[in-house]
């Protein structure tokens, strides 16, 4: 049995059910939410894909999803619990986090950014602490997946934007995660990269049945990679469904409030979306 | 953990067809974590032998700067001398307990030298533990106002004279720690409010809340009679002057606790480094870290404050130096910081006490000859390196 028939029988990681969030002071927040009654149920080993113009809330589902953000009304459950009855650093040793960008403004190596991911796994009741063997091997074991084993040494202000992001990602393996989270994991890179990550993101997927939820402005990469995309419009689900489902004429026109056309990538036959002349 | 092979992107359900994979995704990865373990030497990272290794070496080299700055000053002791009164011990009996020597090293600079060493060491640690809260390598409790904050808590005491003193202790650290507090939350909100990474926010931001914290201290030694105002300037221009044991020991306390606070949550602080956002995903309790990072940085710059008065960059150019030849990581960076500041401004002081012998200079004014070039230069080559 591959291990993908297998974690598809697992619990379901999140069961968001009609959250809504907004920023600022309570009152203020639920009046004008950047995200209202969302509800989704995220399968055991997919890749789901959050869509939708800027300013939709797709970051903002992601960061509740990590509970970086704390909704003002409705529940989130991560595994069957309640998401508030979780402490931090459980919740950070079944889900990782990548985040849109990773700036550091300190002469970090690499490994040691990749070793902050065994920081949940840590049991610390006095003292700074220190990594343990399995910690290492762990680490190195992320850091040869994503190939920079040999940057271990280098500093993570001194690499490019390609290798950073590789090795934030390798970090958040080092969390041995369930699910995976990524904002926006291309966004920076250019298309060399941008493949490079993808397939990473769907080997992951493929091999170890690790679920993963990432948000993406790019409509092709996600067809191409995703199980099962999520539109959002302006903080509500507009359409949720497979590639061929979702990416459809009239709802991304409707969504994105622009003229779309959407054909058969010649390679493997998923929907395609251009914008005409 | 399942191993890699290169045929599995093709088991793809939708009929994906498998993209040829890039070099070092074909190549079969280890296949267990046992065998990761081999190459585990390769991820370097800090181990005890290491950090007690280095803390210790420190250590020494701060004792041994100790002994060699207790022999000058107005009155030169010779080396040999120094050894032989440290011998006796602070409670010598007989004619020894009256020798000039014996009461200038035991009674004066023992104390002084001491003092000079548990500040300087303080305002690092604490200058390296606002670095890594802020994201900011330039922060530094004197720069971003902390400690103007806390000069306006003791002075309001000083000038008001509420109540100085409780079971017979100075209760003016108390006030210097609350005007820290305040200081460091306004600093904290404006550095959170402009995003992540505005390094000029929060410098702009600490002048002006400097600038501020000044003025009202100015204005309340205008109030003060002109005695005690006299005093009040020359203290806030920093100055180690005059401590005697007791006081010491009082202080010593205070700055153990909060360094030790400090180191407690020094992996915490790596991870503060990445932004708060980051730090939570990977499983810190951000508001609760921080509320202890703040209290310990607060009482340790409250405390230095009270009993020395302003004291400048020795908070960012010492975990600096330190960073480039310790690396990062907080677990070294504090400790090493804390022997570092101690070390420096154990030398900085000795200087202040005899270039112009007998007339002192504020050691504050010291540090912020030596320190503010270094804090320009860094500002100037930091912004060459966000614009390139």
């Amino acid at each position: 049995m591959s291990a993908r028939s297998e974690t598809l029988n697992r619990q379901s990681p999140f069961v968001v059910d009609a959250v809504t969030f907004g920023f600022g002071r309570k009152e203020t927040a639920v009046q004008s939410p950047v995200l209202k009654h969302v509800s989704l149920a995220i399968a055991s080993g997919e890749v789901l894909g959050i869509l939708g113009p800027n300013g939709s809330g797709k970051s903002t589902l992601l960061k509740i999803l990590m509970r970086i953000l704390v909704p003002q009304q409705g529940r989130v459950e991560l595994f069957g619990q309640p998401h508030d009855a979780v402490a931090q650093a459980e919740i950070a040793r079944r889900v990782a986090f990548v985040p849109q960008e990773t700036q550091q403004a300190f002469p970090f190596t690499i490994s040691e950014m990749v070793l902050m991911g065994r920081y949940p796994h840590h049991n610390r009741t006095w003292g700074p602490g220190w990594e343990s063997s399995e910690d290492r091997a762990v680490a190195m074991q992320a850091m040869s997946d994503l190939g920079v084993a040999h940057l271990g040494g280098r500093l993570i202000t001194n690499v490019s934007g390609g290798e950073r992001q590789r090795a934030v990602i390798a970090r958040a393996l080092a969390q041995e995660p369930e699910v995976l989270l990524l904002d926006e994991p291309t966004a920076f890179l250019d298309l060399h990269h941008q493949l490079e990550i993808a397939r990473i993101i769907r080997r992951l997927n493929q091999e170890r049945g690790l679920t993963v939820v990432l948000v993406s402005h790019d409509l092709n990469l996600a067809s191409q990679y995703c199980d099962r995309l999520l539109l959002l419009r302006e903080g509500e689900i507009a359409a949720v469904g497979s590639p061929e489902e979702v990416i459809a004429g009239e709802s991304l026109e409707r969504v994105y409030d622009c003229p779309v056309l959407v054909d058969r990538h010649p390679q493997s036959g998923m929907p395609r979306v251009t914008l005409p002349v | 953990m399942t191993s890699v092979t290169s045929h599995s992107g093709k088991a793809h359900a939708g009929g994906t067809p498998a993209l040829p994979a890039p070099g070092f995704l074909s190549r079969p990865a280890p296949a267990s974590v046992a065998e990761g373990a081999r190459h585990a030497q390769a991820v370097a990272t800090l181990s005890p032998i290491k950090w007690f290794g280095v803390s210790g070496a420190l250590g020494a080299l701060a004792f041994v700067t100790f002994v060699a700055c207790l022999g000058f000053g107005t009155e030169t002791i010779s080396f040999a001398n120094v050894a032989t009164l440290l011998a006796q011990g602070p409670f010598a009996e007989g004619e020894i307990q009256n020798a000039p020597h014996y009461i200038i090293l035991w009674q004066v600079r023992i104390p002084r030298v001491l003092l000079a060493f548990m500040v300087g060491g303080s305002l690092a640690a604490v200058g390296a533990s606002l670095q890594a809260l802020l994201r900011n390598p330039l922060a530094d409790p004197y720069v971003i106002g902390i400690s103007s904050g806390a000069a306006l808590g003791a002075a309001v005491a000083v000038l008001f004279g509420i109540g100085l003193s409780m079971f017979g202790l100075s209760v003016l650290p108390f006030y210097a720690f609350l005007g820290a507090l305040v200081a460091l939350l306004i600093v904290y909100r404006i550095a959170v409010s402009y995003g992540s990474f505005s390094i000029h926010t929060l410098l702009l931001g600490g002048v002006v809340l400097n600038a501020i914290f000044s003025a009202l201290i100015l204005f309340l030694t205008t109030l003060a009679d002109p005695y005690k105002a006299s005093g009040m300037y020359a203290w806030l221009m920093g100055s180690l002057t005059g401590p005697d044991f007791s006081t010491v020991l009082i202080l010593a306390v205070y700055l153990f606790l909060g360094v030790a606070v400090l180191i407690s949550q020094a992996s915490a602080l790596n991870l503060l480094t990445l932004g708060e956002e980051a730090a939570r995903s990977l499983g810190v309790e951000v508001e609760r870290v921080k509320r202890v990072l703040f209290a310990a940085a607060a009482l340790l710059t409250g405390s230095v404050v009270a009993f020395s008065g302003l004291i400048g960059f020795v908070g960012l150019i010492v975990p600096h130096a330190v960073r480039l030849v310790f690396g990062a990581d907080h677990r070294l960076l504090l400790i090493a910081s804390g022997m570092v500041g101690g070390i420096f401004l154990m030398l900085a002081d000795t200087l202040a006490r005899t270039l112009l012998s007998p007339t002192e200079i504020p050691v504050g004014v010291v540090t912020a000859l030596v320190g503010g070039p270094v804090f320009l230069y860094l500002l100037v080559r930091q912004r060459r390196s966000i614009v390139a």
